[in-house]
């Protein structure tokens, strides 16, 4: 029973509609650098979380590079170093979940928002999301000065403070977070595109992962356009989306299995 | 000018208690000017009395009702006055309403019920009644209206059917 | 010939003598005593105290003070980073507090609402102690879901009321479906908790002065106890006994749904509703052994209300279920175990053979192992100290299921790389210890304020019982007074 206003997402989805924005991520080229994990969290104020925390699992990086090895000592192999960051889901697992609507699908950016006025802190939606992509702001890590650390002086400083990005918020605790896919960048482009009465193009957004990385492996774009580059690297041979079993519609293809990569 | 007196013959067993009824519907009093006040439930059938009506259960009826209502109200209204997209199911999901249903029809039913016992029972009553606290501890105890001329008879009967006490029913604050 | 023709009916009948005063003494529906006797002794149980009792309650409501109100305090103002959540374990030890205590609320219902449909006459003189378990369990169950959350002074926002935000809560979620189902079963048990209280609030009434008297004056609305009063009162009891077990079933299905319904290995099982609902009764029934123990031995009077029938029952009750609970645990395992998808595989294998392996071998010693060499005996189910250890060791077993299904399961996910190890001391511990100083405090002053014991109940059983004869054999005779 759905109202006339409302169009039936899930039967677009399951058509196989490959959503507006998308990643392709060729692994044959990244070189494990994390820059694009750097320059993510500058991007996002994503807060310095320091070694103790990190070591008890509340690193707050919105992106990781995953690295796996396969077989036994000494035939080790390394895989492909993995850039993973929020799927941005057309079926989105965490977004039935959460009791007060604070992670919603955008219907005109189709990306899965997370809004960080409304959560109360939960934690369902991080725990139903099979990419394990959610971070959560387990303390006022930019403001507690028990997260600060001392300068040559003595005082007390908040590496954060230095390099604030003022087109996105600051998180307080409690609240849940993810990549966004730099939706502030996307913003800006599609602004400036209306006011120049066009329809953004190709390279008119990327992505600060995008724009740092050295081997020029992120590719962002849109995936409704058959003519950008996301769109043909999502369909070649060598492109398959993370744990696609499940369902969930990932707007990021990974492309592996290249003269460069270690495996098919 | 007939004078309504309220006398209060406590019992304490239920045998006498049945007689006692017996003799004052021989006496002319009726069932309905007779209250049976007792500490442990005692059915109307035990005293030989007409079976007691409750509108309790009307209320549990009409409580489910407003919940099926409420909890139509919670699944299928609210989605669509601000509608919001979440990925994987349809706008309104068919098996979440049958649990938010369910909720609402009992919890409204319960309270239904919760209030019906007191609108019934008109509770709660902190006006002056006619009581005794040995009625608590587990006598049995009967109101009767009488006309004046009665009572006498009626006080008679009592005591010889083994009334612990019989005497004018005070109105008292409990 | 004369003499043992006339020596054998002297046996018999002394026999058959002690045959009733032996089930008199065995049974307290079978030994009434005057309902005043009866009201002096409930009420001078409820008003005798010792400086003991003054001593304990001072010790709890000062781990409450710093363990619950004090810890909790200081988590909601740093951050949940003092608790052993981390990334990927999202819930920890919050989860588990609050699913056991709902599940040891489910208690109070089994007793009163369960065993009064099913006529269980033995139910008679605790059902008041087991519904005051569910309200305070509950009561528990509620601060350890407050406690979780990541910003809990927004929680009013779970609660559908019209708002300028232009938003209502989502009820697609299992979180919303708790939020009803609990408050539903919260405020139906506490009702139900209140109405056969009242008589016994007028009796109270009746034998109190000062400012017990206007207490009980006030709470008992100005009951008498007329035909209609208890008309009213005995449909009400039933719709609600009737009405609130589909309402316990719902409760701790829809508390299993919140792991049922995520798609995670090992989460997304489809036996977790009757599972959980059935481990719910294992810690209730265990529970209601422990309290009920406690409180014949604790407070005065109880002796005559409370005997080793109770206890054999409530052993019997807790090997059914455990042996239930059995069946429920190995289907799961099964079912997971055949199926051979691989990343169930390497939870099964972590669950069993992980870190926290003792856990998982420590509940089915607790949960199955004992029980079942236990508690088939009659004399060791009769004795209060066996019976109260074998019911500890069940919640005990009770709380190792839901650690190994929460906070251990959440460490294996389909993103090897993003295995994690749960942190393993927080502030999740002085708050549990805490919520169950609360839960003991709480229930030590309801007991200094209503009578435990629903003397018109135990009245009524009374009334109902008989011994006749069957032959030559004295037999219990229940009568269906209603």
């Amino acid at each position: 029973m759905s109202s006339p206003k409302i169009p039936e997402f899930k039967a677009e989805w399951k058509e196989g509609e490959a959503g507006r924005w998308g990643l392709a991520i060729d692994m044959d080229l990244c070189t494990g650098c994390q820059a694009c994990v750097a320059a993510c969290s500058m991007e996002n104020n994503v807060p310095f979380v320091g070694e103790k925390e990190s070591g008890y699992g509340r690193q707050m990086a919105w992106m990781r590079v995953e690295r796996l090895w396969e077989g036994q000592y000494p035939e080790v192999k390394t895989t492909p170093f993995q850039p993973v960051m929020c799927q941005q889901c057309g079926s989105a697992p965490c977004e039935p979940v959460c009791p007060v609507f604070a992670t919603v699908h955008a219907e005109a950016e189709q990306l899965n928002l997370q809004v960080y006025n409304r959560c109360v802190g939960t934690r369902y939606c991080a725990n139903n999301c099979p990419y394990v992509v959610r971070v959560f702001n387990w303390a006022d890590f930019a403001i507690n000065p028990i997260h600060a650390n001392p300068d040559k002086d003595g005082k007390l400083v908040f590496p954060l403070h230095n390099q604030f990005n003022p087109d996105v918020t600051v998180r307080r605790r409690g609240v849940m977070e993810k990549c966004t896919f730099c939706i502030q960048r996307i913003h800006k482009a599609e602004d400036q595109a209306k006011s120049e009465n066009r329809e953004v193009v190709d390279g008119d957004v990327t992505p600060a992962c995008a724009q740092a990385c050295p081997a020029d492996a992120i590719i962002f774009g849109r995936l409704d356009d058959p003519q950008s580059r996301v769109s043909k690297l999502s369909q070649d041979k060598r492109a398959v989306h993370l744990l696609e079993e499940l369902g969930t519609q990932p707007r990021v293809s990974y492309l592996s299995g290249g003269s460069h990569g270690n495996l098919g | 000018m007939t004078e309504k007196n309220l006398l209060l013959a406590i019992f304490e067993d239920i045998d006498p208690a049945a007689s006692a009824v017996d003799a004052l519907r021989a006496l002319g009093i009726h069932d309905d000017h007779l209250t049976v006040i007792s500490g442990a439930p005692i059915t109307e059938a035990m005293l030989g009395r007409q079976h007691q009506h409750s509108n309790v259960t009307r209320f549990a009826l009409g409580g489910a009702i407003l919940g099926l209502g409420l909890g139509y109200f919670l699944a299928f209204v609210t989605p669509d006055m601000y509608p919001i997209v979440v990925g994987g199911q349809a706008h309104i999901p068919g098996p979440p309403t049958i649990v938010v249903l369910f909720e609402m029809i009992m919890l409204l039913m319960l309270l239904g019920t919760f209030l019906g016992v007191f609108l019934d029972s008109r509770f709660p009553n902190y006006t002056p009644t006619q009581y005794v606290p040995e009625i608590s501890d587990g006598r049995i105890g009967l109101l009767i209206e009488c006309a004046g001329a009665l009572e006498q008879n009626v006080e008679k009967a009592m005591n010889e059917l083994g009334a612990e006490s019989v005497k004018r029913a005070q109105a008292e604050v409990l | 010939m004369a003499i043992s023709a006339s020596a054998l009916p002297r046996a018999h009948a002394e026999e058959h003598l002690d045959h009733e005063a032996e089930l008199r003494k065995e049974h307290l529906m079978l030994d009434p005593r005057p309902r005043g006797e009866m009201n002096a002794m409930v009420m001078e149980s409820m008003l005798t105290t010792s400086w003991k009792f003054w001593a304990i309650a001072a010790l709890m409501a000062l781990i409450v003070a710093v363990g619950l109100f004090g810890a909790w305090g200081y988590m909601i103002s740093e951050g949940l980073y003092v608790a052993t959540v981390n990334r990927p374990m999202y819930w920890s030890y919050f989860l588990v507090h609050t699913v056991f205590w709902i599940g040891i609320s489910h208690a109070g219902t089994f007793v009163s609402a369960l065993l009064r449909v099913f006529k269980a006459e033995f139910r008679r003189p605790f059902t008041r102690a087991a519904e005051l378990m569910t309200t305070f369990g509950l009561v528990q169950a509620g601060i350890h879901i407050f406690a979780h959350m990541g910003r809990v002074w927004l929680t009013y926002w779970m609660f559908p009321f019209p708002n300028q935000r232009q938003l209502w809560t989502n009820f697609h979620s299992p979180l919303m479906w708790d939020f009803l189902a609990i408050n539903t079963y919260l405020l139906s048990s506490t009702m139900y908790l209140f109405l056969p209280l009242i008589p016994d609030l007028a009796m109270a009434r009746d034998r109190s002065t000062g400012w017990r008297k206007t207490f009980y004056r006030i709470l008992a609305l100005g009951w008498r106890g007329t035909e209609a009063e208890w008309t009213h009162l005995r449909i009400a009891l039933n719709i609600f006994a009737f009405a609130i077990l589909p309402v316990m079933f719902s409760v701790h299905t829809i508390v299993s749904w919140d792991f049922a319904a995520a798609m995670r290995p090992g989460w997304s099982s489809t036996i977790f509703g009757p599972y959980f609902v059935v481990g719910a009764l294992q810690s209730g029934v265990s529970a209601v052994a422990m309290v009920v123990i406690t409180l014949r031995y604790t407070m005065k009077n109880m002796d005559y209300f409370i005997r080793k029938e109770h206890f054999d029952a409530l052993g019997k009750l807790m090997l059914v279920i455990s042996m239930a609970w059995a069946y429920f645990f190995f289907n799961d395992y099964m079912v997971q175990w055949y199926g051979g998808d691989k990343w169930t595989d390497a939870l099964l294998h972590f669950h069993e053979a992980g870190p926290a392996g003792w856990v998982w071998l420590m509940m089915l010693i607790t949960n199955i192992a004992i029980p079942w060499l236990v508690l088939w005996n009659k004399n060791w189910r009769r004795n209060p100290w066996i019976l109260f250890t074998v019911g500890l060791l069940a919640n005990v077993g009770m709380w190792a299921e839901r650690f190994i299904i929460i906070p251990v399961s959440l460490q294996i996910n389909r993103m090897p790389f993003m295995w994690g190890q749960g942190i393993k001391f927080g502030v999740e511990i002085p708050i549990f210890i805490g919520s169950i100083a609360f839960f003991i405090l709480l229930y030590m002053i309801a007991s200094r304020l209503i009578p435990l014991v629903p003397v018109w109940e135990v009245q009524e059983g009374q009334m109902a019982h008989s011994i006749r004869k069957y032959g030559k054999e004295p037999v219990v005779s229940v009568a269906d007074l209603e």
